[in-house]
């Protein structure tokens, strides 16, 4: 038995231990403004981001951003909105953009021209707030770009080089490689994996000549456009020749990266985002190459913006705006992108980059950049998030997983957005 | 014992009651109040009255999330009082590899949900999991995939928490068959009943309270399903584990939708009201009150 003075004497080493974990947080040097920053970057983009992080908070003596991971982009923006609620929000976070609207529309976020050289940044204009929404410039700016995407196709180069195949340049193409790539079986490969998430839906409404949102605002879910992207991937599964991977959300990410990885899928539809991940982690070469397709080419962007709450201390924001324009310095961008495959946000950025040689040495990592020519904004629109989850996302897997009639789910998606919420 | 002043026993009492008001009635009120607005914590919240009632109910999500957990909870129920019962059977002996069969059946019962959530994860793995690689080399065909198709997905949550709570089934049945008196069932045989007939006609009569309690505590196990669902499936693959609980978060935790949350909540709170008097109920007749 444990005497109690041993006993009392380990509880307080673990309370403290626990205690310590919990204030795991550098402390902020006496005289300088905290800046907390939520952010949602796992893995090496956390990495990065905290190195990134350290790099600003030594390199002045003025303020120190304190960096807290919050989960993923939808646990992240959970607690950020609660925590709005609570009146404990951080300084500084970053957001999807499908959620920028919705906050701006709540009055939530901090207008950022009016903060010295934010509004002057040489934003790529398909990756700023400028282009990312129509009309995003007519509104007052309320988010910069940090971690931009677009979907990109990977391609197990090893498998394709064997069937003698290239990267498929439209859906008929895309059709064939799939089959040919595909092997049943009891342990089966796939031709293409892809997860039935809204963000590579809205890159084939927009490959078959649709829009979330028509011109005149009405929510049309692509009309027959939908149906047609919709069409083709349940086309591919009944096929055999495309694989949804399980769980929802990020899990199903995450999956279709270990089907790729594994070579139970030979291309995948993912983020630009997992590119350094999946070329450091693949046992075969890694191609990337642009979507295919449909009667044109398109994508959307994906990807976060930097925000600043509005309910900060205005010592807090002010700090916050040097460390973004920190953050949009070549340097950073560059260290950013090409440590992780996001887009670098800045022209001047690229431009380097392309001095340096380095697309020329990664071409993987020009892809993505190059989909920008074909990149089509967001409506500017404050139900989209809901549309997205609510509405859309689960009839997406319906008609894929269940093969249920695709015009007759966003018939009912349509008339589901029309409702007050 | 009499109290000596009358309103003794009313300060006494003060302190649970004033806990119980703070963390149980007060929320509560909220909650009904909360299910009448449209609120997304960020603009302020709007008076829609029932609503949030009728869009649940004419969307078919509230009969959908239930109709989902009581399939759930019915297979639990069934299953972890089915394998208690019957490891309570097997295990009812003295010996050193009854006791650690006992103590290993329990230890399930001792791991957190989380863990077991990610544990099953990896064991269900249509692709590299255990279970699929035994399907392929027994049936040299294709695994099914337990966690992405929505036929299998909610027995495959079903079924871990079977194995997860049956432990504490087999604990109380255990003790159970230890108040049956020893000398009834010897009596039985002497009379010439068989294995079969003195459980038909003995062991089980005597263990209708102990199964009622049984029954109870994993209904409400079944009903508070969460974490399980949140590790392995995420409501997924099209809603067919989105349990009550797990509906609950994802309307407010995630669409951030107070107002229907709460209505989700009130409608749950409900439905868990009737099954604890239907419960009450049946203890009392058992107990012939």
């Amino acid at each position: 038995m444990i005497p109690r003075r041993e006993f009392l004497r380990l509880g307080a080493v673990a309370i403290g231990s626990v205690a310590a974990g919990c204030a795991a947080l550098d402390p902020v040097p006496k005289g300088r403004t905290k800046v907390s920053l939520w952010f949602s970057y796992g893995g090496t983009n956390r990495e990065v981001l905290e190195s990134l992080v350290q790099r600003f908070n030594a390199s002045q003596t003025r303020d120190f951003v304190q960096a807290v991971y919050q989960g993923d982009y939808f646990e992240g923006l959970a607690k950020l909105r609660t925590a709005i609620h609570a009146r404990c929000a951080p300084v500084l976070s970053h957001v999807v953009g499908e959620v920028v609207p919705y906050l701006a529309e709540a009055g939530v976020l901090e207008p950022l021209a009016g903060y010295p050289g934010l509004s002057e940044l040489d934003i790529i204009p398909e990756l700023g707030q400028e282009r990312t929404w129509v009309s995003g410039n007519a509104r007052p700016l309320c988010a910069l770009p940090f971690n931009r995407s677009t979907p990109i196709a990977y391609l197990n180069g090893e498998l394709f080089a064997r069937a003698g195949l290239e990267a498929p340049r439209t859906w008929a193409e895309l059709r064939t490689v799939a089959k040919r790539l595909s092997e049943p079986g009891a342990e089966p490969r796939f031709g293409f994996g892809c997860p039935i998430n809204w963000w590579f839906w809205v890159a084939l409404v927009g490959q078959a000549g649709g829009s979330i949102v028509a011109e005149n605002g009405r929510i049309s879910l692509g009309d027959a456009a939908g149906v047609r992207a919709l069409g083709l991937w349940q086309e591919l599964v009944r096929a055999g020749s495309m694989k949804p991977p399980p769980g929802r959300d990020y899990n199903a990410w995450e999956q279709c990266n270990q089907d790729f990885l594994s070579g139970r899928a030979a291309m995948i539809w993912s983020s630009t985002a997992f590119l350094k991940y999946l070329e450091a982690q693949a046992r075969f070469k890694v191609i990337a190459a642009p979507l295919p397709a449909g009667s044109k080419r398109a994508v959307p962007t994906g990807g976060t913006f930097w925000v600043v709450l509005r309910s900060a201390p205005g010592a807090e924001k002010a700090a916050a705006a040097r460390f973004l324009r920190f953050m949009h310095e070549p340097e950073q961008v560059i260290t950013w992108s090409t440590r992780t495959g996001y887009i670098p946000v800045t022209r001047t950025a690229v431009r380097t980059l392309e001095q340096r040689g380095y697309y020329a040495d990664h071409p993987n990592d020009r892809v993505a950049l190059a989909q920008l020519a074909v990149a089509e904004p967001w409506p500017w629109s404050v139900d989209l998030f809901r549309i997205q989850r609510e509405i859309v996302q689960p009839r997406l897997e319906s008609a894929v997983i269940e093969q249920r009639d695709a015009s007759a789910l966003l018939s009912e998606a349509r008339a589901l957005a029309l409702e007050p919420t | 014992m009499r109290a000596s002043r009358r309103g003794d026993p009313y300060w006494m009492l003060l302190p649970t009651l004033l806990l119980l008001f703070v963390f149980f009635i007060f929320p509560l009120g909220m909650l009904f109040e909360h299910s009448l607005f449209s609120w997304d914590l960020l603009t302020p919240p709007r008076y829609v009255g029932l609503a949030n009632y009728r869009s649940l109910w004419r969307s078919g999500e509230l009969w959908h999330t239930f109709a989902t957990t009581l399939s759930i909870s019915s297979a639990v129920v069934f299953g972890s009082m089915t394998a208690g019962l019957a490891l309570a059977l097997l295990l009812d002996r003295p010996g050193r590899w009854a006791a650690f069969v006992r103590s290993a059946v329990f230890s399930a019962y001792v791991v957190s949900w989380v863990s077991v959530g990610l544990l099953f994860l990896w064991l269900l793995d249509a692709d590299s999991g255990i279970l699929a690689a035994l399907w392929r080399f027994l049936s040299h065909g294709r695994a099914p995939r337990f966690l992405a198709d929505p036929a299998l997905a909610p027995w495959a949550v079903a079924a871990v928490t079977i194995w997860k709570i049956t432990g504490y089934a087999l604990v109380i049945f255990l003790s159970g068959l230890q108040d049956v008196p020893q000398s009834i069932l010897e009596a039985a045989e002497l009379d010439g009943a068989s294995a079969a007939r003195r459980f038909r006609s003995v062991t089980w009569p005597l263990l209708r309270p102990t199964t009622l309690f049984v029954a109870t505590t994993s209904l409400i196990a079944s009903f508070q399903l969460f974490d399980v669902v949140r590790v392995m499936t995420q409501g997924g693959p099209v809603r067919s584990t989105t349990v009550f609980v797990y509906a609950i978060y994802e309307q407010l935790f995630l669409d951030l939708r107070v107002g229907r949350a709460s209505a989700e909540a009130v409608v749950f709170f409900g439905i868990l009201l009737v099954l604890t008097a239907a419960q009450l109920w049946l203890f009392r007749a058992e107990e012939g009150v």
